[in-house]
């Protein structure tokens, strides 16, 4: 059984807060108990301050998020432990300071800035959610501090202070697409959870579509226009935690009856459990009808029936079913670090490994690699040589190379669900180029080619 | 002597007897294998040509290949089109031979590779097995004019499927290529096939074809007979058809759009009606309890979305116990002495399959009931039997009740969500003129009409029932009149508890099992019991039924689940300041009281 320790957690973070009073230092001895798990939490190696650099890891914890994003805190202390065994960052010790963002957006801001005023990190890897980074955008930017951010998202966002190691737009929805376009499929239907990633991401796919000649009335799930007429969402969308999915399939299925369509799931959490049961209600098949998802990878499958996603698609810039050399030895030595380590609130029964946590992993490499390129710590140094375009480090799921956007440029996989709730791969898309700006070019091409007819 | 020489001959006789049949049977036996291998072998090598030949030869081949309905052929065609044919050179002298390499990898991930022409693994001369990596070995070349062709084989293939589905999908298929070779393929198909959806599709795929033909008047006889059939997925191919230059043409299929468009309003009409029947049952199956403790016992509780998840838990724990078995570790939340002290039990699974495992959903469902009826009545025990006069303190502490028993659901089973696969006999659909009636659907209508009877027989037949509504009209005077009220108190409480354990067993079969599986039903539980009229269970049923179309129907109206959802809450609250008590309003002294 897989055991989550929220509670742990916020016990924690409730030791720390209060363990500033001597009086309430008096009242935790008494309770042996909570000060021993408070302690463990913050007993991170003290080593001389010289021979240490602080780093620090900005997730949630505790609330809502914590089940995806105590995965990428144990995945960050496994690569600070991996760094610091083969001597550290340029003879330095990687010291992790971690702080729980509680899933409450503004407290990701404060803990930011704690991280940089008062505990000086010279890097924060973190956020799950785009509405965090868009909390802490303000005081790494004020603070000049130093972020990388590993969740697909949505783009259109560009900060001198972040480096996005996830996937943007163009390197999953749109060679998802291009993938399903390659295999005959005309008909392309919408649906996500009604929240910043699934609206823009299926406006891009709605122009991106429309530019490789499928009309619009191929395109379902609905449109909502401005009163100038321009379309602004694109796409059926239903709220978290949605569980009636009857009159949506029913919809999908009157779409699909003509064939050769598939539907675009950007549905997020456990809302996918009551749509797929419904999809396999209604009898559609991944053979006829077959939805691609971008918002499902290995770790959220382990709660989900995977027997009614048999054959249904996914794609990310990582697969734990990768054969690679550099994968195997990846997650061998992960399993032996879970199998001796002994952080509290680490599970170790039942781990999957999946995109998100790959990319913290090879975010923490790029920056390792510049800090030595530069020669410094130092921000504005960092931030030179992760724009220069010559750090690249062959990660998990391949060659990654940060570009001067921000971006990285990193392989691409489609791959099928199988049983056990892994992928099987089905095609390789080799060094895309992350972009973050993508409908602005898409509107111009679409304009050009509504002129050219 | 003379006996037990009678019984020697007679052993020898048997014996003798014995021997023959044995022969016999071995050699029918063999006489079977000899014929069974010699096929195997024609296809095997059938399929070995067809991978090495190339050109016009090799379509011909290929199109061969789609007479012989055996796995192997499909099998192997399937690794074709996905690239998974090895042709290895280095045993056997540099000849090429076709492999396919296996599922199961050793720890450097090589498989054995499987020999096409005999099924046997490869190996060199001295006779050890081969391992290989997929990488080290060359991938047969495979054009587009060849994938298509090897698609094409394996789609014929796919009209004999066992599968009703995919033999839909590939007919469907077929008749949108609108190719006219396809036309006795599937002719020959009509005359054996049996499932009535199968056979539409069929109709429909020989019409499109039709339709592709240059000749109007053929154009015109597949637009009337695709209108006549109400096929809803030719409605694009109608499209293109009413946009074409001949007038006659247009005008046949103008009329075959309206008419499919008309049939599918009817069918969006019923469909909605039916969705709307099978939400208002999950509502209905969901407050029914609620409408027992709340509706009749007048208490609060906020605890009865966990008493629905103990029913979801306990289907998940009867299924895992069917499956794999079931292992829980609780660990307390801090450590000593770097260990975290816990304490944890694991019941081995029975390991069921085929229909045993498929069972195992009829013994979660009276499980589910006991287990939440116990929690019931432990909870009616320590907390609520001190509250009965004081319904706000009730509702502060079931709602404590509630959270404590969500975080020992996070204890016991975790944070996240549980799998529950839900047995076969559930999935599916039953499709009634293209209005489709899933068997998940379909069953809770069942389950609730079950539920209703059970619950209005328990109430009005049983002397508990009469007990149950002398209680509720008037507590004070029952207990005068002898009855042990502390105790139909505590039956009652259990046994809507239970009822809400039943909800849950059927809801881990359409929905997510987590610790918060609770709360997202307790506001619509309340909410039919107080639009039903609180201590009402006809009302409960009515206003069940009525929120489930209205929400249907107005997510339909709208196109937005929100904007639906929106409208029939804000249609609650005008109905309540009109009706203040509900639909149909209890008249008894405890509530008065």
């Amino acid at each position: 059984m897989f055991f989550k320790t929220q509670k742990l957690n916020q016990v924690a973070s409730l030791g720390r807060a209060i363990s500033t009073t001597t009086l309430m230092k008096k009242f935790i001895r008494s309770f042996s108990a909570v000060t021993l798990a408070a302690f463990t939490l913050n007993a991170a190696p003290v080593l001389h301050a010289e021979d240490t650099v602080k780093v620090g890891i900005l997730h949630s914890l505790s609330g809502t998020m914590a089940i995806s994003e105590t995965s990428l805190r144990d995945i960050l202390l496994y690569t600070f432990d991996e760094i610091n065994k083969s001597g550290g960052v340029m003879g330095k010790k990687i010291e992790p300071v971690i702080v729980d963002g509680a899933s409450n957006w503004p407290l990701f801001a404060e803990k930011a800035k704690q991280l940089l005023e008062e505990d000086k990190v010279a890097c924060v890897f973190g956020c799950w959610t785009s509405v965090s980074r868009k909390s802490v955008l303000p005081v790494f930017e004020k603070d000049n501090g130093l972020l990388f951010y590993p969740v697909q998202y949505e783009g259109e966002e560009l900060s001198k202070n972040i480096f996005y190691t996830a996937e943007a737009v163009n390197q999953q929805a749109t060679p998802a697409v291009d993938y399903l376009l390659a295999q005959g499929k005309k008909k392309f239907y919408l649906i996500g959870t009604d929240y910043v990633y699934p609206q823009t991401t299926n406006l891009i796919l709605f122009k991106y579509l429309q530019l490789h000649g499928v009309p619009v009335e191929n395109i379902g799930g609905g449109l909502r226009k401005d009163d100038s007429g321009k379309v602004i969402s694109a796409g059926k969308y239903t709220p978290f935690g949605h569980t009636d999915y009857q009159q949506i399939v029913s919809d999908i299925k009157e779409f699909a009856a003509s064939g050769d369509a598939c539907v675009i799931n950007t549905i997020n959490g456990d809302s996918n459990v009551p749509f797929f049961k419904e999809i396999a209600a209604a009898g559609l098949t991944p053979a006829s009808c077959p939805v691609v998802s971008f918002s499902l990878a290995e770790d959220e499958l382990r709660a989900l029936p995977t027997k009614d996603l048999v054959g249904e698609l996914g794609c990310w810039t990582y697969f734990m079913s990768l054969k690679s050399p550099e994968n195997k030895s990846f997650l061998a030595k992960w399993n032996d670090w879970l199998k001796t380590e002994n952080y509290p609130g680490v599970v170790k029964e039942k781990r999957a490994v999946d995109s998100p946590m790959v990319l913290s992993y090879d975010g923490v490499y790029l920056w390792k690699k510049a800090v030595e390129k530069a020669g410094s710590f130092d921000v504005d140094k960092v931030r030179t040589a992760l724009e220069s375009g010559e750090i690249n480090f062959a990660g998990p799921g391949g060659k990654t190379t940060m570009q001067a956007n921000h971006h990285t440029v990193k392989n691409v996989y489609i791959g099928s669900t199988l049983a056990n709730g892994q992928f099987k791969i089905l095609k390789t898309f080799p060094e895309v180029k992350g972009e973050p700006f993508l409908l602005k070019g898409l509107d111009e091409q679409l304009e050009k080619k509504t002129a050219a007819n | 002597m003379c006996k037990g020489g009678g019984a020697n001959l007679r052993s020898l006789f048997h014996a003798t007897m014995l021997k023959t049949k044995l022969a016999a049977l071995l050699l029918f036996c063999s006489f079977v294998c000899g014929a069974v291998a010699s096929d195997e072998t024609v296809t095997r090598q059938k399929l070995v040509q067809a991978i090495l030949s190339s050109g016009d030869e090799q379509q011909k081949l290929l199109s061969e290949l789609a007479d012989d309905n055996s796995k192997i052929v499909h099998d192997t065609l399937l690794s074709w089109t996905r690239d998974e044919i090895y042709l290895c050179e280095t045993a056997n002298g540099g000849a090429k031979i076709p492999v396919l390499l296996e599922e199961q990898q050793d720890a450097e991930g090589k498989a054995r590779a499987i020999r096409i022409d005999d099924g046997k693994y490869l190996a060199d001369e001295k006779g050890a097995e081969l391992h290989f990596d997929s990488s080290d070995l060359n991938t047969l070349d495979t054009d587009m004019r060849l994938r298509s062709a090897v698609q094409q084989t394996l789609d014929l293939l796919a009209l004999a499927d066992p599968n009703r589905d995919a033999r839909r999908d590939v007919v469907q298929k077929l008749g949108k290529s609108q190719k006219k070779q396809y036309l006795p393929v599937l002719q020959a198909r009509l005359g054996k096939e049996t499932d009535a959806g199968v056979k539409k599709a069929i109709f429909v795929a020989v019409a499109t074809i039709n339709l592709g033909d240059a000749d109007p008047s053929a154009k015109i006889a597949a637009i009337n007979q695709l209108a006549k059939l109400n096929s809803i997925g030719s409605l694009d191919d109608l499209q293109r058809a009413a946009n074409s230059q001949n007038a006659d043409v247009a005008k046949s299929a103008e009329a075959a759009i309206k008419s499919i468009n008309g049939y599918l309003s009817a069918v969006n009409f019923f469909g909605t009606i039916f969705r709307g029947i099978s939400l208002g049952s999950i509502l209905l199956v969901v407050a029914l309890g609620l409408a027992i403790t709340f509706g009749l016992m007048g208490i609060i509780n906020m605890a009865h979305g966990e008493m629905i998840a103990i029913g979801a838990y306990t289907c998940y724990f009867v299924e895992s116990v069917f499956g794999t078995g079931f292992t829980f570790r609780i660990v307390m939340p801090f450590s000593i002495g770097g260990h975290a002290p816990g304490f944890g039990a694991t019941i081995p699974g029975l390991h069921a399959s085929g229909w045993f495992y498929e069972t195992y959903f009829l013994f979660a469902i009276p499980l589910s009931f006991v287990m939440a009826a116990l929690a019931g009545l432990a909870l009616e025990r320590t907390v609520i039997q001190f509250l009965y006069r004081r319904p706000l303190e009730s509702l502060l502490a079931t709602w404590g009740v509630s959270l404590i028993l969500q975080q020992c659901f996070r204890l016991v089973f975790g944070a996240n969500n549980v799998q529950v696969n839900s047995p076969r006999w559930l999935l599916g659909n039953f499709t009634l003129n293209d209005v489709i009636l899933g068997y998940n659907r379909l069953f809770v209508i069942a389950f609730a009409v079950l539920i209703v009877i059970g619950t209005w027989l328990l109430l009005t037949k049983t002397p508990l029932g009469l007990l149950i509504r002398a209680v509720m009209q008037n507590r004070n005077m029952a207990a005068c009149m002898g009855v042990r009220t502390a105790r139909v108190n505590m039956l009652t409480f259990a046994f809507g508890s239970g009822l809400a354990g039943l909800a849950g067993a059927f809801l881990s079969q359409i929905g997510n099992v987590g610790p918060s599986l609770g709360q997202s039903y307790i506001v619509d539980s309340f909410m039919t019991v107080v639009v039903g009229g609180v201590g009402n269970i006809v009302g409960c049923i009515y206003s069940a039924l009525g929120i489930g179309t209205a929400d249907q129907v107005l997510q339909q109206v709208f196109g937005s689940p929100v904007v639906g959802k929106i409208t029939v809450l804000i249609c609650i609250i005008l109905f309540l300041q009109w009706k203040p008590s509900g639909l149909f309003a209890a008249r008894s002294r405890s509530l008065e009281g």
